[in-house]
């Protein structure tokens, strides 16, 4: 976790969630260092391979910083800056946004267009 | 299969579609030259993707969230610049756009068919097409006349094993954290690389309680020999150089334990960073250290995207061991275009001011010769200009007055610039770093693509960096190849032993920066709910 | 070593010949151009297609279908030799039409296409869908597309890899790849043809040349058809988002890796290949108008490439009368028909029998038609 100077200038905080749980933060601050100031860098996303990831760069070069912003999933946490109610979730969880292969055993044309023979592949 | 119909107007705009003289960044560069050309009674439209102005490094001194006790003095140097910025938007002089992100551009001429300077001898210039997100979400275009880019550096992909890993950050990325909330790592950093910026971080932790654990040095021990070689530029340097021996004392008075000659450096960990593993030059052994936080830095580069994504040619610097745009003396890089600060090569932020403001005075200067020649053309004033025309007396007096400031400047940017190529050579990456990093390191972190595959791709034999892009999806991930390019540029010049400027770089493909496709599509759905609005 | 054949191009159409002509054990040596040359096997959409193509020629359109039919196995082999995944797959495709216009020509032109002897004899199916039973194999599309043809036939594949996978199982086989070797002139000898480039002189018993848009330059000297143009195409690519199990469109297909390729434009432009604004703001309001959640998806990048367009759009397989051992293919459907590059055509070019068993298919068609 990243911990807020004691000395640090007096300023405002704004309430934000962070997959649910909410916290005081200063309005200064990006998604993404508000993320790494609560929860720190584990568990901050899941790359599409499979791997944790964390921001590297904080200034919208790595895009590892990805993160869901009130429901819209992928923005760049450390170029949004917070906002009071705003509704942050990591993406950890979920499984790597990956496509996995097609399987050819699903449907064809419809109703009476299933039965597409397997000849044809 | 059905060609695309016609596409009409995005949007309606509050923005101008067009636009006299345009600022790409709010850095020290980008400040100055709207600063400039607000003297001069020209009002600037200033794009910047910043919620505030400053550029990364006077970042948040709009409201400074550490005192100059621990963050130094050059940071609160810029105190003054960012005040003057937005007082000037305040008071209309500047048409500054925070939360602004410029996604596309192109020319909307081919004056560079013939070639840089034909082209800029002809001066031929019908401006330059921009893609513009705004801070509402919604894609706009706007046509500038004139154009500043100011779009800086930014921090050298370094790789190495285990450095995609939770823990592990860019030094600058840590200043930034610091400079936007006070914030400091949980237990104190490892810091590794090279390079200023690794040595202030461990400074300001240091000056705020907090000193890293360990600093570890890329660098064989610092070459004061190398130094005593040039002394003229030693002398140019002094500033930098008395700077840095003040920073590299404190530290050793702290006992913050420096270790020279890194020459092999492994993150460790499984969903996090737990230690770091690293092999001195000479002694052969491996050292290991627990660590929950790892900084590295290498050096910054300048961002690439906008001045590729313009076509401009760029050349292989191996003192600053990267690509710098191509630029003529009065900074200009295409007709109508000039590349001022960092993004033009690494100079720093007074070098960066001065630059903003030479670039300024070029467009000027340009503007005024258009002016001559027809004196009767109001609507070369500008709308919003508070300075009315002068008259030709007086316009005499002007060009002459500006033609003596820009010597000034250059020779200053010169003399400036001469010292820190000290720095360069005093801070200069290991040009064989990526070459001599093992199989497993994730050279592209976007797609995944280790130096193993690479080489495997590489062997079947392909013709550049493009058709290797092509083979491996490296470079072809949400980053765009800016934290890879030009590892993959080296890699392969070494392997194919064929030179930089040979091999060259990615072709840059728009978007230049992320827009979604609904964006993209007049829709607007994704707004950024947290840009300040304007300040106007 | 003396090479056998010379190919001239090293795109997806050279390499596949390069592929199954070193398969049959010749010695090839193969010419390419620079890193950033025009490179129409970079830029696709790597559909494996079959509908809608051979208007006009039916035999192209069974060539489709059969070299679509050979895809599976040819993968498999390719695979096996590189270790590289072509991430192909054929689960059938729907080619959309977007206005009702589009609907009523489609549906009559597939109808002379498809209902021939040849089409049920080589058992061509398609159908148009719409509604629930289009939704339940596009889910999401929306609800302004008015419908789609499907058939059973098509597929896709990462382009790129199969070049990747061309260049690797060539190299295991001994073929030359020479990058860096534009062609500047071809003189045709006694004992065969010698290109040269900057680099120097290359010669080789008999000559091929798939090098798309350079056949306009190359080939008249050679006695072969050079009647060919750019034609431009532009591309988008989203981020990687979950796989949806939507079938590959023209229109938009989501790739094995999750990203979404959104295309199906030509642009008459000359040799222009850059981007345009207009287009891609028209090709992000058609995704969306296709699938709708596609709207917060990030436009990763964007590409123009150029493809290459005989004039009947059918390809030119010819082998030169004048200078016997010159060969010439033009077109545009390199990964569709890689198959049946790799394997039927490279064969017919080992046999010297390209005439006889493709006299369709030589670019003298275009003289008869002007005439």
């Amino acid at each position: 976790m990243f911990k807020r100077h004691k000395r640090a200038t007096a300023t405002p905080e704004v309430t934000i969630t962070i997959d649910g749980a909410p916290y005081q933060v200063p309005s200064t601050l990006s998604v993404a260092a508000a993320v790494l100031m609560h929860q720190g860098a584990a568990g901050y996303r899941r790359h599409a391979a499979g791997g944790h990831r964390a921001p590297l760069c904080m200034m919208g070069v790595c895009h590892d910083c990805l993160i869901t912003i009130d429901e819209a999933p992928n923005r760049q946490g450390c170029l949004v800056t917070v906002e009071q109610g705003m509704r942050v979730r990591r993406q950890i969880d979920e499984a790597a946004a990956t496509a996995t292969r097609w399987v050819t055993t699903t449907h064809a044309g419809g109703d009476d267009g299933g039965e597409r023979d397997d000849a044809d592949l | 299969m059905q060609t695309c119909e016609p596409r009409g107007t995005v949007g309606t705009d509050d923005c101008n579609d067009r636009a006299r003289v345009v600022v790409l960044g709010a850095g020290p560069a980008g400040m100055t030259a709207a600063l400039r050309l607000a003297e001069a009674g020209l009002r600037a439209l200033v794009l910047d993707q910043a919620r505030a102005p400053g550029g990364q490094i006077y970042r948040q001194l709009d409201r400074p969230q550490l005192d100059a006790a621990v963050m130094g003095k050059d940071y609160h140097r810029g105190r003054s610049l960012v005040g003057a910025f937005l007082d000037a938007a305040r008071r209309g002089e500047i048409d500054y756009r925070p939360g602004t992100r410029v996604w596309w551009i192109e020319a909307l001429d081919d004056a560079l068919d013939d070639g840089l300077d034909d082209a800029l001898d002809d001066g031929l210039n019908d401006g330059h097409r921009l893609g513009v997100r705004g801070h509402d979400g919604i894609s706009r275009e706007l046509v500038a006349e004139r154009l500043i880019i100011a779009t800086g550096a930014m921090e050298r992909g370094w790789p190495f094993p285990g450095w995609q890993l939770p823990g592990v950050m860019q030094a600058g990325a840590a200043q930034i954290l610091m400079k936007q909330g006070a914030l400091l790592t949980e237990g104190p950093p490892v810091l590794a690389g090279n390079g200023p910026l690794l040595y202030l971080l461990a400074w300001q932790y240091l000056n705020a309680g907090c000193p890293p654990r360990m600093i570890l040095d890329t660098a064989p021990n610092l070459g004061l020999a190398r130094t005593l070689r040039h002394p003229l530029r030693a002398w140019r340097a002094r500033g930098y150089l008395a700077k840095g021996a003040r920073m590299l004392a404190a530290l050793r008075r702290a006992g913050v334990p420096i270790v020279r000659g890194v020459q092999s450096l492994a993150a460790e960990g499984d969903q996090r960073l737990t230690g770091v593993r690293y092999r001195r030059r000479g002694d052969g052994q491996e050292h290991r250290l627990k660590t929950d936080w790892l900084l590295t830095h290498m050096g910054v580069v300048p961002e690439p995207q906008l001045p590729r994504g313009l076509g401009i040619e760029h050349h292989w610097q191996e003192a600053q061991q990267a690509f710098v745009p191509d630029r003529r003396d009065d900074l200009s890089v295409r007709p109508g275009v000039w590349l001022a600060g960092d993004g033009g090569g690494i100079g720093g932020a007074m070098n960066a001011e001065r630059e903003g403001r030479l670039a300024a005075q070029a467009v000027l200067d340009e503007l005024m010769a258009d002016l001559m020649e027809k004196p009767q053309d109001t609507t070369a004033n500008v709308k919003g200009a508070a300075a009315p025309i002068p008259d030709a007396d007086n316009r005499r007096a002007i060009a002459r007055e500006s033609a003596r400031e820009s010597a000034a400047l250059r020779r200053r940017r010169r003399s400036d610039l001469s010292g820190r190529r000290l720095l360069d050579a005093l801070f200069t990456p290991p040009a064989d770093w990526v070459e001599r990093q093992p199989g497993e390191t994730l050279i592209c972190r976007c797609e995944g693509v280790s130096r193993a595959q690479l080489k495997a791709a590489l062997e079947a034999g392909p013709a550049g960096p493009n058709q290797l892009k092509a083979f491996t999806r490296c470079g072809m991930g949400p980053c765009q190849g800016r934290l890879c390019g030009t590892n993959v540029s080296r890699l392969m010049a070494s392997e194919q032993g064929r030179d930089m400027d040979e091999v060259g770089y990615y072709r840059i493909r728009p978007p230049l920066t992320s827009i979604t496709l609904g964006e993209l599509a007049g829709l607007g759905q994704t707004q950024d709910r947290a840009s300040n609005p304007p300040p106007a | 070593m003396k090479h056998e054949v010379m190919i001239i191009g090293g795109g997806v159409v050279g390499m596949a010949v390069a592929y199954g002509l070193a398969r049959r054990g010749r010695r090839v040596c193969v010419l390419d151009e620079h890193d950033t040359a025009l490179k129409a096997s970079r830029g696709n959409a790597g559909l494996v297609w079959v509908q809608g193509k051979g208007a006009g020629m039916p035999t192209y359109a069974a060539m489709s279908l059969a070299s679509s039919r050979a895809w599976p196995g040819f993968a498999g082999e390719l695979g096996e030799r590189t270790g590289v995944d072509l991430e192909f797959e054929q689960p059938g495709g729907v080619d959309l039409c977007l206005d009702d216009d589009e609907v009523r020509s489609r549906c009559a032109e597939y109808q002379t296409l498809y209902d021939t002897p040849w089409a049920r004899e080589a058992g061509v199916r398609w159908e148009y869908l719409e509604g629930e039973r289009l939704q339940r194999l596009l889910p999401g599309l929306g609800s302004d597309v008015p419908g789609g043809i499907w058939t059973p036939h098509d597929g896709h594949c990462n382009p790129l890899f199969l070049l990747r996978a061309l260049y690797s199982a060539c190299q295991a086989l001994g073929v030359d790849v020479r990058p860096h070797h534009p062609v500047a002139s071809i003189d045709p000898g006694e004992a065969g043809f010698v290109a040269h480039t900057a680099r120097g002189a290359v010669s080789a018993e008999r000559l091929v040349l798939a090098c798309g848009l350079g056949a306009a330059r190359l080939a008249p000297p050679l006695g072969l058809c050079g009647r060919v143009t750019p034609v431009r195409g532009q591309v988008l690519v989203s981020e990687r988002l979950p796989a949806a199990r939507r079938l590959p469109t023209p229109q938009i297909r989501q790739t094995a890796s999750g990203g979404y390729l959104i295309g199906d434009v030509l642009e008459h432009v000359g040799h222009d290949t850059r981007v345009t604004l207009d287009t891609l703001h028209a090709l992000a309001r058609r995704a969306v108008t296709i699938y709708p959640d596609l709207a917060s998806a990030r436009l990763v990048r964007s590409w123009a490439a150029l493809r290459i367009m005989t004039p009947d759009g059918c390809p030119v397989y010819e082998a030169s009368q004048r200078y016997p051992g010159a060969y010439n293919l033009s077109c545009h459907s390199g990964i569709t028909l890689a198959a049946f590059h790799a394997d039927e055509l490279a064969a017919a070019l080992d046999d010297d029998r390209l005439t006889e068993r493709y006299p369709l298919f030589s670019g003298g068609r275009f003289d008869v038609q002007a005439a």
